[in-house]
């Protein structure tokens, strides 16, 4: 072999060697960012028991399963140090957004807010001598995307909580939907922002279910009222069938 | 429940939008000279080689003015944020690596390397997968500015040909030779780099065949 070629495969061995260990690391983002995303929809199918469970229950099993996710994130943030962050942050990006939408999901149920992205930083730290820091960066994009996802599964929690008779929860949706796409639509006129323009069309159309669904109920409480002398069931036959306005 | 998130991201999305159209200028002023110094090293390939050697020489001025771009543009980002921007340079930083790469190869026919890229633009080649604290070249862009390099070795065996500098060829594929061995040790993924690996065979194809119209014809 001429020096040349000696050194070339010297060069390229190592340059093998680099690419290697940044194919891999990126494959454990991906694997985390999978897991976290499995574990946080978990956490929200156990926050969208509360329309049948009592709210203790599902908030302590919630805990439980945000604790694991913390361990997970643990993992995860031993890959994105430093600069590595950005790096990939493609591939962490799906999780983190997942995580912030259950998170965003049980701040709305348990205190009927929008979570920050300080209180997002907030649940995600642990101590770092005597110091709360968090696990991992989040980006204003990966707060965005988070909270933008979250009028589909507040949708479905109307939808049981309808079902239910609970007037309160419907409103409550209401409001909530209407400032997050008040404040979407805020962003989008300061930058185009093509991932977030995505969700506003599920946005719009979780917000209309809901409105028709208040429309519903706002009918059949006044037809309550207007037939309150007449025998209960000759109401409930003229009923306006919340299914068939939804679908 | 009020607006305030929203209100606080749109204030600093706005104060972002200086640096982005910062950025952005600064990118465009990068790739326009980096099309100039493409354009005349390219005069190269109607040359023989001792004119391709000064045609490098005369080119040296441009990369001075390359090496001052990317300053710029390096002095604009922090290195934290380093890879959320890196996607909007990184084809005009392939492009500077295949000048240095072309460059090396016409002056002094051999590969150029990292730190003939860190000579040449100002900036380390990143080639650990270590975290960085500053501006970098990385490995990927330097990667395929060699790549970029089979194309131009192939034009100019058949170009050699045409300037009737018939032992060029030879020397040219033998080396090209050596370099796809050497490429053929990475272990890539289905991504850009991938794909533009797979066009080096076509190029090592056009050598292999100037190589044998000139051995058929007993020209060499």
């Amino acid at each position: 072999m001429s020096p040349c070629k000696q050194q070339i495969m010297a060069s390229f061995n190592a340059y093998r060697d680099t690419l290697d260990a940044h194919y891999d690391q990126r494959e454990r983002v991906i694997k985390c960012s999978r897991d976290i995303t499995a574990l946080s929809k978990k956490i929200v199918f156990a926050l969208l028991r509360i329309t049948q469970d009592t709210p203790e229950a599902v908030f302590k099993d919630a805990a439980a399963k945000h604790k694991q996710v913390l361990e997970l994130f643990a993992k995860m943030a031993v890959e994105l140090q430093g600069s590595n962050a950005m790096k990939y942050n493609r591939q962490a990006t799906p999780g983190i957004q997942e995580y912030i939408e259950a998170v965003g999901l049980w701040r709305f149920l348990e205190h009927n807010q929008l979570i920050t992205k300080s209180q997002v930083l907030e649940g995600l730290s642990h101590d770092v001598d005597g110091q709360l820091q968090p696990l991992v960066a989040v980006t204003d994009e990966d707060y965005l995307l988070g909270i933008s996802d979250l009028p589909g599964e507040v949708n479905r929690y109307c939808i049981n909580s309808i079902g239910k008779g609970d007037r309160d929860a419907v409103i409550r949706c209401l409001e909530f939907l209407r400032t997050l796409k008040e404040g979407v639509s805020l962003v989008l006129c300061t930058r185009k922002y093509r991932d977030l323009e995505k969700k506003v069309p599920v946005l719009n159309s979780s917000l209309e279910k809901i409105e028709k669904a208040f429309y519903s109920m706002s009918i059949r409480e006044n037809e309550m009222q207007h037939f309150s002398a007449a025998p209960p069931a000759e109401a409930l036959a003229m009923d306006v069938d919340s299914r068939t306005i939804l679908t | 429940m009020d607006l305030q998130v929203f209100i606080d991201l749109q204030d600093k999305f706005d104060r972002e939008t200086s640096l982005n159209e910062s950025i952005r200028d600064a990118i465009k002023e990068f790739d326009r000279v980096c099309r100039l110094t493409s354009a005349k090293l390219g005069k190269a390939h109607s040359l023989t080689q001792e004119q391709g050697r000064e045609t490098v020489e005369s080119v040296k001025p441009r990369f001075a003015e390359i090496k001052q771009c990317i300053a710029a543009l390096a002095a604009l980002i922090k290195p934290e944020t380093f890879y959320k921007y890196q996607d909007r340079w990184t084809n005009a930083m392939q492009t500077a690596c295949a000048l240095v790469a072309f460059s090396i190869y016409l002056g002094e026919a051999r590969l150029a390397t990292p730190e003939d890229v860190q000579q040449y633009l100002g900036f380390k080649v990143n080639t650990e997968n270590t975290d960085i604290s500053e501006f970098v070249i990385t490995l990927e862009e330097y990667l395929h500015g060699i790549i970029s390099l089979f194309n131009e070795l192939s034009r100019l065996a058949v170009n050699s040909v045409i300037v009737k500098d018939i032992k060029r060829p030879q020397e040219i594929a033998a080396f090209a030779s050596e370099l796809y061995s050497g490429f053929q040790l990475l272990n890539l993924k289905n991504d850009s780099l991938r794909r533009r690996f797979d066009s080096i065979k076509y190029d090592i194809k056009r050598m292999e065949e100037v190589q044998f119209d000139i051995s058929i014809r007993n020209l060499a």
